[in-house]
C-alpha cells in the first residue's frame, strides 16, 4: 500500500520516546495493539524498538509473525548478555525491532527491583525514536512503574464491565503509586497508604477524596500531589467495539475519570472487532502487514497519527 | 495539543456539573446533557463501578436540576449574570480567527464531506480552529469531509457535530446538517 504524504513525511520526534501499553485485564488485545501501533510507526519513519514486557506471559513475537527469538528480554535480566541491545531482533518491517519477552523464565514476572532500574534505564538508553512497551496484564508494581515511565501512557479497555473495572483499577494504583513516591513528608506518604487499603478506616475512596483530605491536613503537599495527578494522563484506547454506540464508551470513560477520580484521561481512539484481525492471528501474521485495507488497520493508522500528533478525540459532546 | 478532558466539578458550578465551560453553545448543553443522563444512567458501563446506585441517581438529579438552568435561555442568562460567567459562543481562543463575513451560501437537499470542505476552505477556515472552538475530535471533523460513515458516531452525536461545523463555516446550522444527514442515508 502507497505511503500517504503524511506517512512518508514524518515530523521528527524531539527526542527519543517511551511508549507504553497497559490495561489490567488480560485478553484484550494490548499485544496486538502495541505491535500493530509499532508497526504503523516504523511506515511513519520512525526507529522503533518493541519491548515485550509480558514476562509472565510474553507473546509479541508471534503477533510479529516471528519464531521465539534466539534471545529474549530473560537473557538480559539474568545477564547472560550486558546490553539490551544484544536482544534486539530484527522484524520483516523496516524501522521495527523487538525485544522479545518470551523465554524460559517463569519467575521473570517478579523481577527484582534493582534488575527492573537496569531494565528501564537501558531502555531510556536505546537509540531509536519510539521505544514501545507491552506490559502485561494486572497491576502489579513492575507493570505500574513501566506504564508511569512513559511518555504516552496508552490504557486498553474493551467494552465489557470486567475490562472498565480492571482499568479503573489500574489508573487507581497508579495513580496512587506516582502519588505515594512524591508524597514530600512521611504523613502524606501514610494518607497515601491508607487510600491504597480498601479497608482502611480513613473513607478515602478516589483520588479527588485523597487531594481533598490532603488539602485539609498538609496544604503543601496537597499541592505537590495535585501536580502528580495533573501530570498523569492516561489515554484510552477502547479495543474489539462492535457497535457504534461502543465508541461513546471512550467518551464516557474520559469523563467519568475527569469528574469521579480527577483524572484528565484522554480518548486516543477506538478499533473495531474485525475478522481480518482473527484471520491473521491464525496465520501468525499482523493484521497491518496481512489486511492493510482492513477496518481495523485503517483505525489504527488513524489512531497512531492521533497519537503522534497528541490529539484526541474531543469530549464527545 | 487539543484540550479533550472533563475537569472534576467545582463545586455549585452547574457548567461543571455537565462538564461544560461557561462560553458552551445551546447545542453543547443539549449534548453534554445527554450524554450526561447516559453516562449516570441504570447499568452505564462506565460509571456502574466508581458509583452506588443512589450516587448514580444523586448524579442523574444533579444533571438534570443543571439542565432545567442552562437549557432555559432566560434562566441561564440569569444565573451567569449572578456568577460573572461569560456569554455563550464567546470566543475560547484569545487568538482564534472570528467567522469570517461571506455571502450565503444556497444549500443543495444533498451536501457531501466535499462540498463542505469546499466552502471550510474557501472562507479560510481550519479544521484546528474548528476543533478548538468546538472541542470535537479533530478526525471526526476529517471523518466528515471524507464522508467516512463508519467511523463517524451515532446520527444524534453527528447532528450536533455538523452544526457546530456549519456555524464556524457560515453555513445555516440546521439545514447543513440536515443536507448531509440525508446524503449519509443515501449511502448506507
Amino acid at each position: 500500500m502507497a505511503l500517504s504524504v503524511s506517512e512518508a513525511l514524518p515530523a521528527p520526534l524531539t527526542r527519543r520516546q517511551i511508549w507504553s501499553v497497559g490495561g489490567g485485564k488480560g485478553g484484550i488485545g494490548k499485544s496486538l495493539l502495541a505491535a500493530s501501533v509499532g508497526w504503523q510507526l516504523a511506515r511513519m519513519g520512525r526507529q522503533v524498538v518493541l519491548v515485550d514486557a509480558d514476562l509472565g506471559g510474553a507473546n509479541l513475537h508471534t503477533c510479529l509473525g516471528l519464531p521465539m527469538p534466539q534471545r529474549t528480554l530473560a537473557d538480559f535480566i539474568q545477564r547472560r548478555v550486558s546490553s539490551i541491545e544484544e536482544v534486539v531482533t530484527d522484524t520483516a518491517a523496516p524501522g521495527l525491532r523487538l525485544v522479545s519477552g518470551a523465554g524460559d523464565l517463569l519467575s521473570a514476572a517478579n523481577i527484582k527491583h534493582l534488575q527492573k532500574v537496569r531494565v528501564m534505564n537501558q531502555v531510556r538508553a536505546l537509540e531509536v525514536d519510539v521505544v514501545l512497551i507491552d506490559l502485561g496484564a494486572g497491576t502489579s508494581y513492575n507493570i505500574l512503574d513501566f506504564f508511569l515511565l512513559s511518555d504516552v501512557s496508552i490504557l486498553a479497555v474493551v467494552p465489557e464491565p470486567t475490562s472498565i473495572e480492571n482499568g479503573y483499577r489500574f489508573i487507581k494504583s497508579a495513580l496512587y503509586r506516582r502519588m505515594r513516591a512524591a508524597a514530600p513528608t512521611e504523613s502524606a506518604r501514610r494518607l497515601v497508604n491508607a487510600a491504597l487499603d480498601p479497608r482502611s478506616p480513613s473513607g478515602i475512596k478516589t483520588p479527588v477524596d485523597l487531594l481533598a483530605r490532603m488539602e485539609e491536613q498538609e496544604p503543601e503537599s496537597a499541592q505537590a500531589l495535585r501536580r502528580e495527578v495533573a501530570a498523569f494522563q492516561p489515554r484510552f484506547v477502547v479495543n474489539e467495539i462492535r457497535d457504534v454506540a461502543d465508541v461513546a464508551i471512550g467518551h464516557q470513560l474520559v469523563a467519568a475519570c475527569g469528574r469521579h477520580l480527577g483524572v484528565r484521561a484522554t480518548y486516543a481512539g477506538f478499533v473495531h472487532h474485525d475478522d481480518a484481525v482473527w484471520q491473521a492471528v491464525r496465520r501468525r501474521r499482523l493484521f497491518m502487514a496481512d489486511a492493510p485495507t482492513s477496518r481495523a488497520a485503517e483505525e489504527i493508522r488513524q489512531l497512531t497519527r492521533g497519537l503522534v500528533k497528541g490529539e484526541s478525540l474531543g469530549s464527545g459532546y | 495539543m487539543e484540550a479533550a478532558t472533563d475537569p472534576a466539578p467545582r463545586e455549585g458550578d452547574l457548567y461543571a456539573v455537565l462538564g461544560l465551560e461557561p462560553r458552551a453553545s445551546r447545542e453543547q448543553v443539549e449534548r453534554a446533557y445527554r450524554f450526561s443522563l447516559e453516562l449516570y444512567g441504570e447499568g452505564s458501563l462506565a460509571t456502574y463501578s466508581l458509583l452506588e446506585p443512589a450516587e448514580a441517581e444523586q448524579q442523574r438529579a444533579r444533571v438534570r436540576q443543571a439542565y432545567e438552568v442552562l437549557g432555559d435561555e432566560q434562566r441561564r442568562r440569569v444565573y451567569d449574570e449572578a456568577h460573572g460567567f461569560p456569554p455563550p459562543d464567546s470566543p475560547v481562543l484569545p487568538f482564534a480567527p472570528s467567522t469570517p463575513a461571506a455571502p450565503a451560501v444556497e444549500i443543495p437537499a444533498v451536501l457531501g464531506g466535499k462540498d463542505l470542505r469546499q466552502v471550510r476552505e474557501a472562507r479560510g477556515v481550519s479544521l484546528r480552529h474548528i476543533a478548538a472552538v468546538t472541542k470535537i475530535g479533530l478526525r471526526f471533523l476529517e471523518y466528515i469531509e471524507e464522508d467516512r460513515f463508519d467511523f463517524l458516531p451515532a446520527p444524534v452525536y453527528l447532528r450536533g457535530f455538523l452544526q457546530e461545523y456549519a456555524r464556524l463555516v457560515g453555513l445555516d446550522p440546521r439545514r447543513a446538517a440536515d443536507a448531509y444527514m440525508n446524503r449519509r442515508v443515501g449511502k448506507k
